[in-house]
């Protein structure tokens, strides 16, 4: 490809995403490069989706600066992306005298209006769950709760809106110089841009070394999360943290954008990137939710999941320039809490590219996105007028979540648009209810092979070889006609 | 066709079997405004792609398939001025009974005397269950994979191990088996079949398909599809035994382990439910604990033959067109070796049926009605396994004068694996 671009990204996470997001903003030919077929398909789909209060910082540190930075954008981004940023607050609670102190701690860190330490009388009559052991709680009103995935694609949609192009499947293997450009290559192909930012989550520091870089390579601590059935809706409704023993914030009870109640994470090492969820895991997040909510009703789980961290060595984001090539800027080790954190990154990033040289000059013509709509989200009115305009939204395709054919057809249509099942699960939250696609995997697969005009077996779930059917029957294979 | 506002009669939600028989039995006891309205694009829930025979044994006595069965029904149905609203999702249903439903033409609202629930149920999946390791494409549950092969043309792999030994997984077993798929075994937790002994003996038996009691799946492996499941002996608790675990490779898995009552509308309705069966209360015509509202088939509890779903729906049918007093005169409670027992109300105990499942597979079996310590009724049973519910007709019990609460119960000897 002999085009050239001012900015390529490479990676289409969260980070990623509110990068080229950012920098859309700016007279700009930017591209993204994604190594899997969608956007939100690594580090950025199995996370919390917590929006971490100015209490939850660490102060020293790169990742606590960029924290802070980004919260100021939270309610700019809500109205440019048109997305909600649920505002749940937070309780963090102590269970003992001396984990007192780390709520003071907090309370001092964040200086958030309106919290306070509370007794746990005053704890339990804002969560009445909460175990009865507690000692004293502190609580934070500025805690918000993203959908991971509504946030990625957001920033996703609204890239492309303001002119950013998207091309999956190119996973990146190396780079070479021309002239004042990088050159990128991936298994599939080449891109020339003048500018490069890899925000690759765990192959970053892979990227890195490939760039001759000699920085060690990120370690992959996972962890393991239990989701729970809307039906358990009322079961919290703030953030519920413990006080942490290690690195990380410990297993937390949450609840989510879309009414269900998020257990976990727990921590531990995986090897080779391994997302895989385990007995031992699972039992430690049950048990560390039923720590904080003793009736936690795990019997309503409706999923698992594992997401990874990539840490580097002493926990920090690291970013940099690359030595060998002066305008290829390094992402690493951006774990937690990079969600919450993704708007200060870009907005650091477009710094240091602008510091370099790159030329940011802002675009007259930014549009704002506008999200479409969520049928089970609307009132029985829009519901009546959106059926008279398209019949397609009278057709319930999901009936866990309540996702009509219209939205589905649309989330194959827009762009970037879903190519693989997972993809259309995290856009409108078919399979992702209670059944996990017992009904709507009856129909998903071919009502996607026809509206993106593929053969029915090329139906994917997430990787290009997760294919969704096997092979056709005898009956079909012989030419007879179905029943 | 203008959407709008509709009183009616009846309106019966879910248009499988248990739909279907409610909606023309309020049709034939006089009711004139009967609305059916069913999700899907065609009558009948899973009837349709259970292309197996064996359905009509007990009421018919002659041997249909599953579209068959279901044909009988929507023949009856068309000839009758039953309002069927296909291709609909019912959203919303109030205590006040009105139902809010969606379909192409817009949005229904339908207010009813009486509302007769036959929502089915779901099958319980690989997240219920928290089987740990990846998340490839490949797991499907049984009723899935059957509505992919007979419905929809395609198998769901080639290399199957099938988790769980209720009857669709049986099903499923054999339909892959022909389809020249190789079903490399069957595993199931408890050390006894879930599903119906014939089910056992035409569909693994008659295959040489190996069914392992005592075992269960700990892991799925594979990153992008199934590469290999690891499944363990297990103990009498269900917890895999350390050293017993062993990889199968497979690229498919399917779960056949149970399935539930799908009660979303009625806790909307804020109907009384059973913590035991997930499914509203009922009494003999399955009326449930709130006026006006009747429940039938698996909404209620899951039901082992489609045959004692019709007995049941057409009884809620006739009940929801002629109710009765709402006064209850005995309570049923599970006693001992009794898993569930529907109805757990009785009003009069005059005519209908009772349906007990046991807990445990067992032989020399008898079962007892209690009412105050004092057995009032005993009956004698040759073998009963938690797979088929002991049916009694309710006229051959002598009720006790008295109100109160009565305990069913089971005795026998334990009997292990099929036998």
């Amino acid at each position: 490809m002999s085009e050239k671009f001012d900015v390529i990204v490479i990676g289409g996470g969260v980070v990623g995403c509110a990068i080229a997001w950012y920098l859309a903003h700016f007279d700009l030919q930017i591209l993204l490069l994604e190594k899997d077929l969608d956007v939100c398909s690594g580090v950025s789909k199995a996370n919390t989706g917590i929006i971490h209060s100015r209490s939850y910082w660490t102060p020293r540190t790169l990742k606590g600066e960029l924290h802070l930075r980004s919260l100021p954008w939270i309610e700019q981004a809500e109205k440019e992306l048109d997305i909600e940023f649920l505002k749940t607050g937070a309780l963090t609670v102590a269970f003992s005298r001396s984990e007192l102190e780390f709520l003071k701690t907090l309370k001092r860190r964040g200086k958030i209006k309106g919290a306070e330490i509370l007794t746990p009388q005053e704890a339990r009559t804002l969560e009445p769950m909460l175990s009865d052991k507690i000692f004293a709680a502190y609580y934070d009103p500025e805690t918000r709760v993203a959908s991971p995935f509504q946030l990625n694609l957001a920033l996703a949609e609204s890239a492309f809106l303001n002119g950013v192009r998207f091309i999956f499947g190119q996973e990146v293997t190396g780079f070479e110089k021309e002239g004042n450009h990088i050159r990128i290559f991936t298994r599939e192909g080449e891109y020339l841009s003048r500018w490069v930012v890899s925000s690759a989550g765990l192959s970053s520091s892979y990227l890195a070394q490939r760039s001759g870089e000699n920085i060690p390579s990120l370690r992959a601590l996972r962890g393991e999360y239990l989701v729970l059935d809307r039906e358990c809706k009322d079961l919290v409704r703030h953030v519920l943290y413990p006080v942490p023993v290690g690195e990380t914030k410990g297993i937390l009870v949450s609840p989510t954008t879309d009414g269900n109640i998020l257990v976990g994470p727990n921590l531990e090492v995986a090897e080779d990137e391994d997302t895989s969820t385990t007995k031992e895991g699972l039992k430690e997040v049950e048990e560390g939710g039923k720590k904080l909510i003793p009736f936690l009703p795990v019997s309503q789980t409706i999923a698992t999941f594992s997401g990874l961290r990539p840490t580097s060595p002493d926990r920090d984001f690291h970013i940099f320039f690359s030595s060998r090539f002066p305008s290829l800027l390094h992402l690493v080790g951006i774990e937690s809490p990079g969600l919450t954190a993704s708007f200060g990154i870009a907005e650091y990033t477009g710094d240091l590219l602008k510091e370099r040289g790159l030329k940011l000059s802002e675009k007259r013509d930014f549009i704002f996105r506008s999200s479409f709509p969520v049928f089970r989200k609307l009132s029985w009115e829009e519901r009546k007028k959106l059926i008279q305009e398209d019949a397609d939204w009278g057709k319930i395709v999901c009936r866990c979540e309540e996702v009509t054919i219209a939205e589905v057809k649309h989330a194959l249509l827009s762009s970037p648009g879903a190519s693989t099942l997972d993809g259309l699960k995290r856009r409108v939250r078919v399979m992702m209810g209670r059944c996990q696609g017992g009904f709507c995997g009856m129909y998903l697969p071919f009502l996607m092979a026809e509206t993106l005009g593929l053969e029915e077996r090329e139906i994917v779930k997430s990787g290009k070889n997760s294919f969704y059917l096997g092979k056709e029957t005898k009956e079909v294979r012989s030419g007879a006609p179905l029943y | 066709m203008v959407p709008h506002s509709i009183k009616g009669d009846v309106v019966v939600i879910g248009g499988g079997p248990a739909g279907m028989a409610a909606a023309l039995s309020s049709w034939e006891a006089g009711a004139r405004s009967v609305f059916l309205l069913e999700r899907n694009e065609y009558l009948g829930g899973i009837l349709p792609q259970c292309i197996h025979p064996g359905f009509g044994l007990q009421i018919w006595g002659e041997e249909l398939t599953g579209p068959e069965y279901a044909e009988t029904f929507i023949e009856k149905l068309n000839r009758t001025g039953v309002e069927v609203m296909t291709d609909t999702t019912v959203l919303e249903l109030s205590p006040e009974r009105v139902v809010k439903a969606v379909n192409s033409e817009g949005v229904w609202e339908l207010k009813a005397d009486s509302i007769i629930l036959s929502m089915g149920c779901r099958e319980r999946t690989r997240g219920m269950l928290r089987i740990p390791g990846h998340r490839p494409a490949g797991i499907f549950t049984a009723g899935l994979a059957q509505y992919l092969v007979n419905i929809a043309g395609y198998l769901p792999g080639e290399e199957i191990v099938i988790l769980g030994s209720g009857d669709i997984g049986l099903i499923m077993a054999r339909r892959l088996t022909l389809e020249g798929a190789r079903v490399k075994m069957v595993v199931e937790i408890k050390n006894s079949l879930s599903g119906l002994v014939r089910n056992y003996v035409q569909c693994i038996q008659d295959f040489n398909i190996p069914l392992l009691f005592s075992h269960t799946v700990t892991e799925v492996r594979g990153k992008e599809r199934v590469e290999a499941v690891m499944i363990s002996e297990v103990d009498e608790g269900g917890n895999p035994l350390s050293g017993s675990e062993r990889e199968v490779e497979c690229d498919t898995l399917l779960l056949s382990v149970g399935l539930i009552p799908e009660n979303e509308l009625s806790r909307q309705a804020k109907i009384p439910l059973s913590p035991l069966t997930g499914g509203p209360w009922v009494d003999e015509d399955f009326s449930t604990d709130l006026e006006g509202f009747f429940a039938c088939g698996n909404v209620v509890s899951v039901f082992d033959l489609v045959d004692y779903v019709t007995l049941v729906a057409e009884r809620a049918g006739r009940a929801a067109v002629f109710p009765s007093s709402p006064q209850k005169k005995y309570i049923l409670q599970t006693g001992e070796g009794v898993h569930t027992v529907i109805p757990q109300r009785i009003r009069e105990g005059k005519d209908g049926f009772l349906f007990i499942r046991p807990q445990k597979s067992m032989r020399s079996v008898t079962v007892f009605l209690r009412w105050e310590e004092k057995i009032f009724y005993e009956k004698k049973i040759s073998i009963c396994r938690p797979s088929e519910m002991i049916k009694l007709n309710l006229s051959e019990i002598p009720w006790p004068q008295v109100k109160g609460e009565i305990k069913v119960e089971i005795e026998g000897t334990e009997i292990r694996g099929i036998s």
